[in-house]
């Protein structure tokens, strides 16, 4: 009898100890969390690996690598989220987690702009069975994939097939319409120079360059009408040539330009502006 | 009952020692806990956390072995500063003092403290607290090919390098010694004779060619629209000859100054890449075997 009361006894603060271990883990888990939210990204990540290296059973691997993966995320470090959102994929216990990974891992790719890992990763989704239920999301996250891509108008597509979805929808799509054609300023400027800028909007530049070409062209025909062959050559290459030439770069520079302010705005908008889920 | 009793106390023996073992566990921050966790990061190369971590140990306890490795942690992740004050902060007594020593002057090699280097070897072989090496006179002797401080000499200072090391340290020497940098008036007086001909003192052959040609083209211009009196057309010409021909000497002494920022550069570089490779002369210990 005395022996039974000693065993029990014993048992009794073992399994004490042992909740102490878990409460432990459990706090030192809140603690991450809470230095997570209060955006101390690196000491969210130094109490994490602790937890890790403390939880020798395994207990919050997934949840310590996917906030792992978080902090990273949020301080810029794209390719070490990536990494450690891997991580939390192979921990996964469920096949929920292994989605939440994955998707992670998506919207990592898209704000490290390897939009074509995002969107391989995305059409890997997509043919899963496992995750048919998920077609919404993945379309909403392939949508995000194409408008950091720069293909607006396939994102577009991808948002009209989700009904909530309208406003990205109309967005990407008055940035599509938006958009100058780089090919057709570049083109028109071959055949008048000057065209692709006054296309773009920069009308004195287009002016500009259309007088300089006149010039230099005159200068050119002139020479070689009067058989100044030599003065023709060289007026030829190293003026009307050139401005020439530099007519149709710059067309195409202003064009990407202007694209540029087009599409920075629109992602300005999605940063500041937007209430929905962002990658 | 005996065999009984026996196994309910070996059991209750197992459970005491799981209980112990836990309760230690259960403190992530107890000072052992810390430690392990340091060392952790140390070993997975995440030297800036692992110092951290160290050093929270540190403030509790004294330890030669951890002060050395939160000093290796700095060195690692750049902060050679910080790094040398804790190399030099190890005891005299200690048995990683020799190496803590020599990894001391590598933080000042690195942290580029040339003078500090030589200052500290210097006023350590003066007051003969411990007698240094051949191994640990290399360092020293090295500094000098950083920095435009008179060599000292071959014999003296290649005595201290020998098998593989010998040849590519006396290549270094005799860079030293003797440069090959180019003459920026050189490449300026060869540039104003034959425009160009700068450009081929200094390596750059194409600016050479394109830059005769140019000058040659445009001054050729200018000459025949002067003679068929196409006056305005002349001086156009007769302008961007002057003004390729000027800028031409100007471009050669320019290319003569980059040409020596750039092997110096690369010079530089190399001996940072020999230094790299010989650990900077000094063994390496392992912690994480």
């Amino acid at each position: 009898m005395k022996w039974c009361v000693i065993f029990f006894i014993l048992v009794i603060i073992f399994s004490a100890s042992n909740m102490f271990a878990q409460d432990a883990l459990k706090k030192q888990f809140a603690f991450a969390k809470n230095l997570y939210a209060s955006e101390n990204y690196y000491d969210a990540i130094t109490e994490l690996k602790r937890l890790l290296f403390f939880d020798t059973y395994s207990q919050y691997t997934f949840e310590i690598y996917e906030l792992m993966g978080k902090s990273y995320k949020m301080g810029g470090k794209f390719s070490d989220a990536i990494l450690t959102f891997t991580d939390a994929e192979l921990n996964a216990k469920t096949i929920q987690q292994i989605y939440q990974a994955k998707i992670e891992i998506i919207r990592a790719n898209i704000l490290r702009r390897t939009t074509d890992r995002a969107l391989q990763l995305l059409d890997e989704l997509a043919n899963d069975k496992k995750f048919t239920s998920k077609a919404n999301e993945i379309n909403y996250w392939r949508g995000w994939a194409l408008m950091f891509a720069d293909k607006w108008d396939e994102a577009a597509k991808s948002f009209a097939k989700i009904d909530s979805c309208k406003q990205l929808q109309n967005l990407a799509e008055k940035v599509h319409k938006d958009k100058y054609s780089e090919v057709f300023s570049n083109l028109i400027s071959h055949f008048i120079p000057g065209a692709g800028q006054i296309y773009t909007g920069n009308y004195f530049s287009g002016f500009l360059s259309l007088g300089w070409n006149v010039l230099w062209g005159y200068v050119t025909i002139n020479s070689f009408a009067a058989n100044r062959i030599f003065d023709g050559l060289v007026e030829l290459n190293l003026l009307w040539l050139r401005f020439y030439n530099g007519n149709i770069q710059n067309a195409q520079n202003f064009a990407k330009e202007k694209n540029l302010i087009i599409t920075n705005k629109a992602l300005n908008y999605l940063q500041f502006d937007f209430y929905g889920q962002k990658p | 009952m005996k065999k009984t009793i026996f196994l309910i106390l070996c059991y209750c023996s197992i459970l005491i020692a799981q209980s112990v073992d836990q309760q230690n566990e259960v403190n992530l921050f107890s000072p052992p806990n810390i430690k392990k966790f340091a060392d952790y990061l140390f070993c997975s190369h995440d030297y800036l956390r692992a110092a951290l971590e160290y050093q929270r140990y540190l403030s509790t306890n004294h330890n030669d072995t951890v002060s050395y490795k939160t000093a290796i942690a700095y060195s690692k992740i750049g902060n050679y500063s910080k790094a040398a004050k804790l190399f030099a902060s190890i005891d005299h007594q200690s048995h990683l003092f020799p190496d803590a020593q020599l990894e001391y002057y590598k933080a000042l090699f690195q942290d580029e403290d040339y003078f500090g280097l030589r200052n500290d070897f210097i006023n350590v072989d003066l007051s003969n607290q411990f007698v240094l090496s051949p191994r640990d006179k290399k360092l020293f002797y090295f500094s000098y090919l950083f920095t435009n401080d008179k060599l000292p000499s071959e014999n003296k200072f290649l005595s201290h390098f020998e098998g593989t090391d010998f040849q590519r340290v006396k290549d270094f020497y005799s860079w030293k010694e003797a440069p090959p940098y180019k003459s920026s008036l050189v490449a300026g007086i060869l540039s104003a004779i034959i425009p160009g001909l700068g450009k081929f003192y200094v390596n750059e052959y194409s600016d050479g060619v394109f830059a005769f040609l140019a000058a040659a083209a445009l001054g050729y211009l200018s000459y025949t629209d002067f003679k068929a009196e196409h006056n305005f057309r002349g001086w156009v010409f007769g302008g961007l000859a002057a003004g390729f021909y000027a800028g031409n000497i100007y471009g050669s002494i320019a290319a003569a100054q980059i040409y020596n920022v750039k092997i110096q550069f690369d010079f530089v570089n190399s001996l940072k890449v020999f230094l790299n490779a010989k650990n900077y002369f000094i063994p390496e210990i392992n912690f994480c075997r």
